[in-house]
């Protein structure tokens, strides 16, 4: 089969391109480092399927990122048939500098002009066959977000894969022409593949290059002695791309022409930057966006509108309008589909009851409360996690995100961090395993570690159950607060605590260079509403699947050891504190004690323990724990309530363990800062080849946790503790300046 | 023992054991134990437990 490579500048549109060409739903970011690593797909429109590999965005085929070696590596070890060179037309000289490298390689290339649409829509005009003509490469318009030219581009690209090609530079400058020359000659002699690109980039002195090819370097450090550049020394990259950029300027600019040549355009993005990345704005701004999505989301007082309601307004209960209006006012849209999903799931729950009203007790008990009870606590938060995904992925699609880690940089820069380390960390709000493999794009080993580190505590959409259920069981049990408001401060002391702690770890054992901050901000652009409704299909069909996958296996392991005995016999729901996981919890119970929730709580306290422990499988196991476990608490206790999701799981729970509510957001901030489950360890392990630094880091989760749920908790109950906590606040301050003090000193010496 | 009993003690049994087994099976083929589909994921298709200075200076 054939094999395709596309390669381009970030945010060119390869990722949209390999999607419209293999069907697939890959993910499309809008910042650069969202692709990191290379995906493939198939293409069948032409006359054989033709294999698709859409590569990182890179600016060079130069090794310092880990994507240009990815990239670069794919390209000359691999040897696919054809490289498809996606350009971002509204930027053509920028992005034909990585053409021109290409260029230099012995692969057939064609071009794809995408974006095309914008170009049109400014009015520019781009002379695709003069192009063509003045490169020698194939040249194609397309616009990979409208689907236009693609069956063209392909069909061009499957002729010219057909067709060998040599490699050639565009470097004209006659001295360097000449060493390149020789050196093609000398790289040619020894059976190198590709020498007119190994040679440039032994001209300009390339690390990996001067490495492999020791003997030919010889020739450019006595052309150097011999030849130094007016402006740039002996700087023979610099020199190499300028003279890239002059052949850029002389013979494909004049393919460009403007419709608006002289004048500086002040786009609509730049209009909506001035007031989105505005130095002291930005940042409230943001906030304030966050805080509308969480309203959104979870609010049981739309806009408080509760205030502007009569006291006896009708709250419509009974009728099927009946999720719509709470107590408290209008529920937001992610609460009012909550409780459509309760009604669903409720109607489920009892006719399977009835199914198996005849059945032995045990196995009603397994199914109904064990099975059903732990999955559906879980289910019901799915439309929120689905509304919350939908404005995350809104925001990102719409380019917002990107200018976050942008307005980050500014704001955090003299703490030790760049924005760079923002973006794996904004992707930690959806997965902490894609989030955490990002952070290759990190060039700083240092700065990666303390990411890697602190990604867990932006929580992720698993652990939206948690934040959901307790919140909910909180404002319905004590009457305090709002939800939308305690997850929304949950989610910022999260934020918080990543923030000191990355502060605190590059201010004193990962300290380092802050390296310098270049991102392209794309466009702002009104999502693809086509693309966003893939991506909620595809996060709705993998938590219903992560449901009846691990989860029902979890549930069905935790019901079985909470009704077997240590000698195996079984116990029925009231004798639930003699079990194995009763046991077992009773035993680590001790250990959340600091935390508000071990010994001290009564009854089934041990079960939040068990269900702190449960999660680090994949933390909807917290939930779907509590749920199965408070099922088969209600059953054997005979209490006339009916189990109603996640939310009447815990207020179950508060009820027999009569835990309080600072011990309440410290379990919740526990399961937010602790050990992130298996997946994200794993991928955690695999970004830290060190198996020390690996172990320091699960200390360290542990360590942060204990810190942060332990001061929640003693704070929340006994306000002088808040005294001793700023006391040991300031220690530690005044501890790292002298460490810092101490080592300067040291180095110095 | 009746016949439903024993068709959900054996419907758990292989529930259980055929989830670990298939976490196995696809850790051991390189796709990630998170469960998600990789080709939705930004860095899912590298999600693999080897250490990146591996690939990096390879020419």
């Amino acid at each position: 089969m054939y094999r395709f490579a596309l390669a381009g500048n970030p945010n060119s549109g390869k990722t949209t391109l390999f999607n419209n060409l293999t069907g697939s739903t890959a993910h499309v970011g809008n910042w650069p480092g969202v692709t990191v690593d290379k995906k493939e797909g198939v293409y069948r429109k032409c006359p054989e399927p033709i294999a698709i590999v859409d590569l990182p965005g890179i600016y060079s085929l130069s090794p310092y990122t880990s994507e240009e070696v990815i990239a670069r590596n794919y390209i000359l070890d691999e040897k696919p048939d054809c490289v498809i060179n996606i350009i971002d037309a509204t930027n053509l000289e920028r992005n034909l500098y990585l053409t021109t490298q290409i260029m230099e390689i012995d692969v057939p290339v064609i071009l794809a002009l995408n974006m095309m649409d914008a170009v049109e829509k400014r009015g520019d005009k781009i002379d695709a066959n003069e192009l063509e003509k003045r490169l020698g490469l194939p040249v194609v318009k397309i616009s990979a977000l409208k689907g236009a030219g693609l069956d063209k581009l392909m069909e061009r690209a499957y002729e010219t894969c057909k067709i060998k090609r040599e490699g050639k530079t565009v470097i004209e400058d006659s001295a360097l022409k000449h060493l390149i020359g020789d050196i093609r000659i000398a790289l040619e002699g020894q059976g190198v593949l590709n020498p007119t690109f190994h040679a440039v980039k032994l001209a300009e002195l390339d690390e990996l290059e001067v490495i492999m090819h020791k003997d030919t370097v010889n020739m450019v450090e006595a052309f150097k002695r011999t030849h130094k550049d007016e402006i740039f020394g002996e700087d023979f990259e610099a020199l190499i791309a300028d003279a890239r950029y002059k052949y850029i300027t002389k013979y494909f600019s004049p393919t460009l022409r403007r419709k608006n040549k002289d004048k500086f355009i002040v786009t609509p993005s730049d209009k909506a930057d001035k007031v989105l990345t505005h130095k002291i704005w930005g940042i409230p701004i943001f906030l304030l966006v966050l805080f509308a999505i969480f309203h959104l989301t979870f609010s049981e007082n739309l806009f408080y509108l509760s205030a502007f309601l009569p006291a006896d307004y009708v709250t419509l209960s009974g009728t099927a309008f009946e999720g719509v209006f709470g107590e408290g006012g209008i529920n937001a849209p992610g609460v009012s589909l909550m409780n459509l999903m309760g009604v669903l799931t409720d109607t489920l729950s009892e006719i399977v009851a009835g199914w198996l009203a005849s059945s032995p007790e045990w196995v009603s008990g397994l199914i109904c409360d064990g099975v059903l009870g732990g999955i559906f606590a879980i289910l019901g938060f799915l439309p929120q996690i689905l509304l919350l995904f939908l404005f995350f992925s809104i925001l990102e699609d719409s380019g917002y995100m990107a200018r976050i880690a942008f307005i980050l940089d500014r704001a955090l820069r003299k703490f030790g961090l760049s924005g760079r380390a923002f973006l794996p960390m904004i992707m930690g709000f959806g997965c902490s395993v894609p989030a955490m493999i990002n952070t290759r794009t990190l060039a700083d080993e240092k700065e990666k570690l303390a990411t890697i580190r602190v990604i867990p505590f932006f929580s992720c959409g698993a652990k939206l159950p948690i934040l959901t259920a307790i919140s909910g069981g909180i404002v319905a049990y004590f009457g305090v607060g709002n939800v939308d408001l305690i997850t929304y401060g949950m989610y910022l002391i999260g934020v918080i605590t990543a923030l000191i702690a990355v502060i605190l770890m590059r201010e004193t054992t990962l300290k380092g260079d802050v390296p310098p901050f270049i991102m392209e901000l794309p466009a702002y652009h009104a999502p693809q509403f086509k693309n966003l409704m893939m991506l909620l299909w595809d996060k709705a069909k993998h938590f219903i699947e992560k449901a009846f996958t691990i989860i029902l296996a979890s549930t069905i392991v935790i019901w079985a050891i909470s009704h077997f005995s240590f000698s195996w016999q079984y116990l029925p729901d009231d004798k639930m504190q003699h079990s194995i996981l009763a046991g077992v919890g009773q035993l680590i119970q001790p250990l959340f004690t600091p935390l508000g929730f071990g010994s001290q709580l009564q009854g089934f306290g041990w079960v939040f323990a068990v269900a702190a422990i449960t999660g680090l499988i994949a933390k909807e196991n917290v939930v779907s724990t509590l749920g199965t476990l408070a099922s088969c608490i209600i059953t054997g206790m005979i209490f006339d309530v009916e189990l109603d999701g996640g939310l009447s799981a815990v207020t179950t729970m508060i009820e027999n363990t009569n835990i309080t509510l600072p011990a309440l957001l410290a379990f919740i901030a526990f399961n937010m800062t602790t050990i992130p489950c298996f997946a994200a360890v794993a991928a955690a392990r695999g970004e830290m080849p060190d198996k020390n630094k690996f172990k320091w880091t699960l200390v360290f989760w542990v360590i942060t946790s204990y810190i942060v749920a332990s001061g929640i908790y003693l704070i929340g109950s006994f306000w002088w503790t808040a005294f001793i906590y700023l006391g040991v606040a300031v220690a530690v301050i005044f501890g790292v300046r002298a460490y810092n003090k101490k080592r300067f000193a040291k180095d110095k010496k | 023992m009746t016949l439903i009993e024993v068709l959900v003690i054996v419907a758990c049994v292989l529930i259980v054991f055929g989830v670990i087994i298939k976490s196995i099976i696809d850790k051991k083929k390189g796709k990630t134990s998170c469960g998600c589909d990789c080709s939705k994921c930004s860095g899912c298709s590298s999600c693999k437990v080897e250490p990146k200075k591996e690939d990096t200076n390879k020419l």
